[in-house]
């Protein structure tokens, strides 16, 4: 099932630790998945038995940001977990890291 | 000093800043001291000024206040709490060390060299402000420009926000969720909060390892990870003492502060020698290694997680390492949840209570002096990085920006607001009388080494191929 990815949505994996925020998406319909399942918004719970692929299973890790090919979508990792994060069939790369400030 | 997980700052000892036979700063420093067991290895001197004057002179008072209001006393003794730690590290260190320096003045140096001036609920430095949430105020640091991309995430709104749009969509949301939302996306933000009475630790050591062998009595060799401000300034100052400092930066991500002003980046890192590394390659991370294995004292300022990443456990160090001494400077301090979350200077001080103390004397919504967490938490952390290396080392330090604000802010709190008032008051024309200065810094006399300009030297040395 396609969702919207609104900036600030909480995504949950159905089959591992692993959360998300999303900080960026251009509106429309994405597939996003980790470990294999579509991932849960809201208050949704995993679907019955729901188990983590191991073909899925790179993990992810907090305060990364994943991004699509383009960095037009980009999700931030709140909590690391088991699953590959998989956005519309394709694997969701790391983001470099930010520069650090010049001054505070 | 002090062993057994224990935190340093717990003692009460009554400070009296209306009584005139009270010197402040060497009281605080008698308290640092006192606080990590030793004594002073020659007399403590400190400046004999009244709290008001330390601040009026030291330019803080010149950056704190509105634009186009008067500038401002702060009610509590921060700026003599700087001279009371400069006078705690220089009763430690050899004789001479540290002459000429005046700790109140380190703590508006980049101020005097940026030409900096206040700006009431901004920072001098423009990228700290205070905004009213719609039952409290906080404080937000947009200091990267990136962080402005995660604007829409943190108030789940589909564009990046304007500057001037900002305070209207901060104010419709309660502060509890927005600094919530906020730390996890990572921006450095707080809730402007009371100060607290009790003072908390200003140090806590949180691993130990065994101690040297023999004793100190040679240059230590102080291996610095961290970058901006309060972590090179605490290098800074140990290299006044005679320690060899290598700075290590990663080649892809260096201290930003080399982005900044150029002027104020050779005060604090000048005669550092300057190493470049990759930390996510194998042969980088072994260096990084070599040089930690080298050192007497480490210095970082980053998350522990963000470490672990790269294969480096400070506390699993510091246990294996004899005689190593592991400076961690954070912004809320170790542990879960707060070793996570992002602070600088200024917003660290909000959290600290210094925003609301300024209000409760002034009326006014104010940021306090410049990023002023670090400068405070760089001198306390060239203490406890002194003190530990002098007694043998083994330990990790941990120091929080918050919470070394909070400690000075502790020191000597009036009982009440009426109180507070009052010495407002009292203050005020006290400072006016001594006269109130601008922003000055030390002349820079050399020039900082170039990003890794010592890479191959110094990892030859360790027997490193770079």
């Amino acid at each position: 099932m396609a969702v919207a990815l609104k900036a600030g949505a909480k995504l949950k994996s159905a089959v591992c630790d692993t959360q998300l925020m999303v900080v960026k998406a251009p509106a429309g319909e994405y597939d996003i998945r980790c470990g294999g399942l579509e991932m849960l918004a809201g208050t949704a719970t995993a679907p019955e038995g729901a188990q983590l692929d191991p073909a899925q299973a790179e993990g992810t890790l907090i305060g990364k940001r994943y991004v699509d090919a383009e960095e037009k979508v980009e999700l931030l990792c709140t909590k690391g977990g088991k699953g590959s994060v998989v956005l519309n069939g394709v694997a969701m790369s790391i983001k470099q890291a930010k520069q650090l400030p010049s001054s505070d | 000093m002090g062993r057994g997980g224990i935190s340093f700052g717990m003692s009460a000892m009554p400070a009296d800043s209306l009584n005139p036979a009270v010197n402040i700063a060497a009281a605080y420093a008698q308290r640092l001291l006192d606080s990590l067991g030793l004594n002073p290895s020659r007399p403590l001197s400190a400046p004999d000024r009244h709290p008001a004057a330390a601040w009026a002179a030291s330019g803080l008072m010149e950056l704190t206040g509105l634009a186009d209001g008067t500038a401002q006393m702060c009610p509590a003794p921060v700026a003599a709490c700087a001279d009371g730690a400069l006078a705690a590290l220089a009763s430690l260190a050899p004789a001479q060390a540290l002459d000429g320096l005046d700790g109140a003045q380190l703590l508006a140096e980049r101020a005097a060299i940026m030409d900096l001036r206040r700006a009431g609920a901004i920072s001098p430095g423009g990228a700290c402000r205070l905004y009213q949430a719609a039952d409290g105020w906080i404080a937000l640091n947009l200091a990267r420009d990136d962080d402005w991309s995660l604007l829409p995430a943190w108030l789940e709104v589909e564009h990046t926000p304007s500057a001037d749009a900002l305070p209207i969509l901060i104010a419709a949301r309660g502060s509890q969720e927005l600094v919530e939302r906020g730390r996890l996306l990572g921006l450095a933000l707080s809730a402007d909060q009371a100060p607290q009475a009790e003072a908390p630790a200003w140090c806590s050591i949180t691993a130990e390892g065994g101690r040297r062998p023999s004793a100190s009595g040679y240059a230590p060799r102080v291996v610095d990870l961290s970058s901006l401000w309060a972590g090179p300034l605490c290098s800074h100052l140990l290299q006044r003492l005679g320690a060899e400092v290598i700075k290590v930066e990663s080649a892809d991500r260096p201290d930003g502060a080399r982005r900044g002003h150029p002027a104020f980046f050779d005060l604090l890192n000048a005669g550092k020698r300057c190493v470049a590394i990759d930390p996510r390659s194998a042969t980088g991370r072994e260096q990084l290694l070599a040089l930690i294995a080298s050192a007497d004292i480490v210095i970082e300022g980053s998350r522990p997680r963000g470490l672990r990443q790269l294969g480096i456990d400070a506390e699993e160090l510091v246990r294996q390492t004899p005689g190593l001494t592991w400076i961690a400077i954070s912004g809320h301090g170790r542990g879960e949840p707060q070793e996570n979350w992002v602070a600088y200077g200024d917003d660290a001080a909000v959290a600290a209570g210094l925003s609301h103390l300024m209000h409760q004397a002034t009326d006014q919504r104010l940021i306090c002096g410049d990023a002023i967490a670090d400068p405070l938490t760089g001198l306390h952390a060239a203490l406890a990085a002194w003190a530990s290396y002098r007694e043998g080392g083994g330990l990790l330090l941990s120091l929080a920006l918050n919470q070394v604000v909070a400690h000075c802010l502790a020191f000597d709190l009036p009982g009440s607001e009426a109180a507070l008032r009052e010495r407002q008051a009292q203050w005020t024309a006290l400072a006016r009388r001594s006269g109130v200065r601008a922003p000055q810094a030390r002349p820079i006399t050399a020039a900082a080494h170039t990003l890794g300009a010592d890479t191959e030297a110094v990892l030859t040395t360790l027997g490193r191929a770079c």
